[in-house]
């Protein structure tokens, strides 16, 4: 049980932040299937960033960690105005700029890997390697029966995941930033009349999910993979969005539709463990979330709310 | 009121793109250029000779003679090469565009291949049917199984509301890894950790032939792809359905008002375009490979957006773009090889001419922009004329 909560949190909170990216992207009224992209990129950076300055810090510092997750949101932010400039100023069709975003983000840093490996390093190899991040365990909490596993074996980053959500969420519900983004998804025009800058509020919508998911990427590298590679793009920028439709655009329900994600993952891999099945069955194991995303699809979409403006190319000229 | 004068380079850059029906091949053209443009200054910087590194990828393609082949192999065997992996492409890049036609997004024509694929494999590629029966049917078997793999994204579609792009990646994830669980259970090859090689009766590319006196191999699919291309032409831009599907495509209310039912029309479009994702993934996994490698989905599918949006969805277009994209990520790896310009490059310029493409809308509006203004500032000079 206790495996069941640490590998779900581990899981579901990278995946939440990338999903509230998304939220950001798309309540702004642009439709963002680049989360993956930018998760890779953020990655990159960070990775990147840690290889690089590796020489500086002392081996058992923590701080390169917490340094290449900020660095990973800025190059999150960075690749994203890809998608921004994209999206909003050459006015291109968002779908299918999402699906150019993430084709490129693949082999932009599967080349720039390998030539920076190469060049800075002189070695050749398509990965950096990082260190799984330590973890810690908080003595008296963690000997509570069952909740314990909350408190054991604990990523120090989903710490800062929940710090940076719960700012996320305050400034989505509770400023004028947030309200008029929200506003913009739905009218823009109407934003627009109340004398706010339409292009520039989504441009930074945009921005802050590419930071976000690309603090979910690096928090992806330093865990489930332990290195920086493509197969950084195994398809979780998607999940989260899919997390992000299930949790209906909404803050709450998608942390809500992650944990679900993350503890069915979790909670199949200890089933194929503890019945000792061979290892080929992980490979169905790894259907669950996907299936169960479609399935609670099937069920919840119908009620399902969309932005009303999401999608839609702003025009000006059109008020 | 005094107004800059448009600047020749605009002038000329309007001249070069032409009128608005000629932008619908200058602008992808325009993409084209500029990302191999990128390339050679990639090349360039990794201290390559653009030019030798361009003569390679066609090298690698057949279309230019290499300077030496190993015995018994010529230009030919690699022009051979080339066809064979062009047939999947030119499929799947149709069955982008039959969905794209209709306002939908079919991301999962990876999966509908790997699904068509598999069990066309297992019905047909592990049978002892003979050729005249088995090459026919694998062809039938992938269709069905595609169009029904694509049909259930449509029904999800309008049934249930759920987005396609997120049904279709959900779906070929599932399908993935349920089939490389099948693979890895029952039709592993020991050796070669991939699904047993399919039988020559069934192969649809003939292989270690003949020609020439060389020895090649024979994609059959290539010419049922040709044709497809010319079917999907007269489809689209000569029957009801293809206008419907256009219209829809266009306006779903306004589809809806003028009559025409958009649940069928959408159910249609994804059939159709899981159908020729089916044939995509019988070229590809009976034709080019002859068996399937668990746990991967190829690139095709993925790499089809990228062919059907340079070619503005316009099955004509994608023969063009298809050939010319197939040729930078099949040469790549001659490029690769001869010059050692890392493969990495050739990938970065499809996505590069990805974005470019992507820029189309911008560019259109920017042609359009200079040339009103340059209009006006026409009948203002005939007016000064006037006066004077």
């Amino acid at each position: 049980m206790t495996d069941i909560i640490v590998n779900g949190m581990a899981f579901s909170l990278p995946l939440f932040i990338i999903a509230v990216g998304g939220i950001y992207s798309e309540r702004s009224g642009v439709t963002n299937l680049a989360l993956e992209g930018f998760l890779g990129a953020g990655a990159f950076f960070g990775a990147v960033f840690v290889t690089l300055t590796s020489g500086l810090f002392a081996a058992t510092s923590q701080l390169p960690m917490y340094l290449a997750l900020i660095v990973a949101m800025l190059g999150g932010a960075l690749y994203a105005v890809i998608h921004a400039v994209l999206c909003i100023k050459f006015k291109a069709n968002q779908v299918i700029s999402g699906v150019v975003v993430n084709i490129l983000a693949m082999a932009l840093t599967d080349f720039l890997t390998s030539q920076i490996n190469s060049v800075a390093l002189g070695q050749s190899s398509d990965k950096f390697v990082l260190t799984v991040s330590g973890r810690l365990t908080f003595e008296p909490l963690a000997s509570i029966p069952v909740l314990g596993g909350f408190f054991t074996n604990v990523y120090p980053f989903e710490f800062v995941i929940i710090a940076v959500a719960v700012v996320a969420w305050y400034a989505m519900y509770k400023t004028r930033f947030g309200m008029r983004l929200r506003a913009c998804g739905d009218n823009p025009y109407a934003v627009d009349a109340a004398g706010c800058n339409v292009a520039r509020l989504q441009f930074t919508a945009v921005l802050i999910s590419g930071a976000l998911s690309g603090l979910g990427g690096m928090c992806f590298a330093y865990s489930v993979f332990g290195n920086y590679s493509t197969s950084i793009y195994t398809g979780y920028g998607y999940l989260a969005i899919a997390a992000m439709i299930f949790g209906n655009w909404k803050i709450p329900q998608t942390l809500g539709a992650c944990l679900l994600f993350g503890f069915a993952r979790s909670a199949g891999y200890v089933l194929v463990q503890k019945l000792g099945m061979p290892s080929t069955y992980s490979d169905l194991i790894m259907i669950l979330p996907y299936a169960l995303t479609l399935l609670l699809l099937v069920f919840f979409s119908k009620n399902n709310r969309a932005p009303r403006a999401l999608g839609e190319i702003y025009d000006k000229g059109k008020r | 009121m005094k107004r800059n004068k448009t600047s020749p380079l605009s002038r000329a850059f309007l001249a070069v793109m032409g009128n608005e029906k000629r932008q619908a091949v200058t602008i992808p053209l325009f993409a084209v250029f500029l990302s191999l443009i990128a390339g050679a200054v990639l090349m360039l910087l990794l201290g390559k000779n653009p030019i030798d590194g361009y003569i390679s990828l066609l090298q690698g393609c057949g279309m230019l003679p290499k300077e030496k082949y190993a015995g018994g192999k010529g230009m030919f065997t690699d022009l051979m090469g080339y066809l064979d992996i062009w047939t999947p492409m030119l499929f799947a890049s149709l069955a982008v565009a039959v969905a794209y036609k209709a306002g939908l997004f079919n991301i999962g024509v990876s999966g509908q291949m790997l699904l068509g694929g598999f069990l066309a494999s297992i019905t047909v590629g592990y049978s002892p049917l003979p050729a005249v029966v088995a090459k026919p049917l694998t062809i039938v078997v992938c269709m069905i199984v595609g169009a029904l793999a694509g049909a259930l994204i449509g029904v999800l579609k309008y049934k249930f509301n759920i987005n396609e792009v997120v049904s279709a990646i959900m779906l070929n994830y599932i399908f993935q890894y349920v089939i490389s669980f099948f693979i890895l259970t029952y039709f592993v090859n020991p050796v070669t950790r991939q699904s047993e090689t399919v039988s020559a009766a069934a192969r649809l590319t003939l292989q270690d032939v003949q020609l020439f006196g060389m020895k090649t191999v024979v994609p059959l699919g290539f010419v049922l792809a040709l044709i497809a291309v010319f079917v999907m032409h007269f489809f689209i831009n000569r029957t009801r359905q293809g206008f419907e599907l256009k219209a829809v495509g266009a306006s779903r209310s306004a589809a809806e008002y003028a009559g025409v039912s958009t649940k069928r029309t959408i159910l249609m479009a994804m059939s159709l375009s899981g159908a020729l994702a089916g044939l995509a993934g019988a070229t590809y996994y009976l034709g080019y490979l002859g068996s399937i490698q668990p746990k991967v989905l190829t690139t095709t599918g993925f790499d089809a957006i990228a062919v059907c949006l340079l070619g503005n969805a316009n099955p004509l277009g994608i023969l063009a773009s298809s050939f010319l994209i197939t040729i930078i990520t099949k040469g790549g790896t001659y490029m690769n090889s001869s010059i050692g310009v890392p493969q990495e490059v050739s990938s970065l310029i499809t996505g590069l001419m990805l974005l470019f493409a992507a820029c189309g809308v911008y560019i259109r509006a920017r042609l359009k922009r200079v040339k009103d203004r340059l209009e006006q500032e026409e009948k203002e000079a005939k007016k000064e004329g006037g006066k004077a």
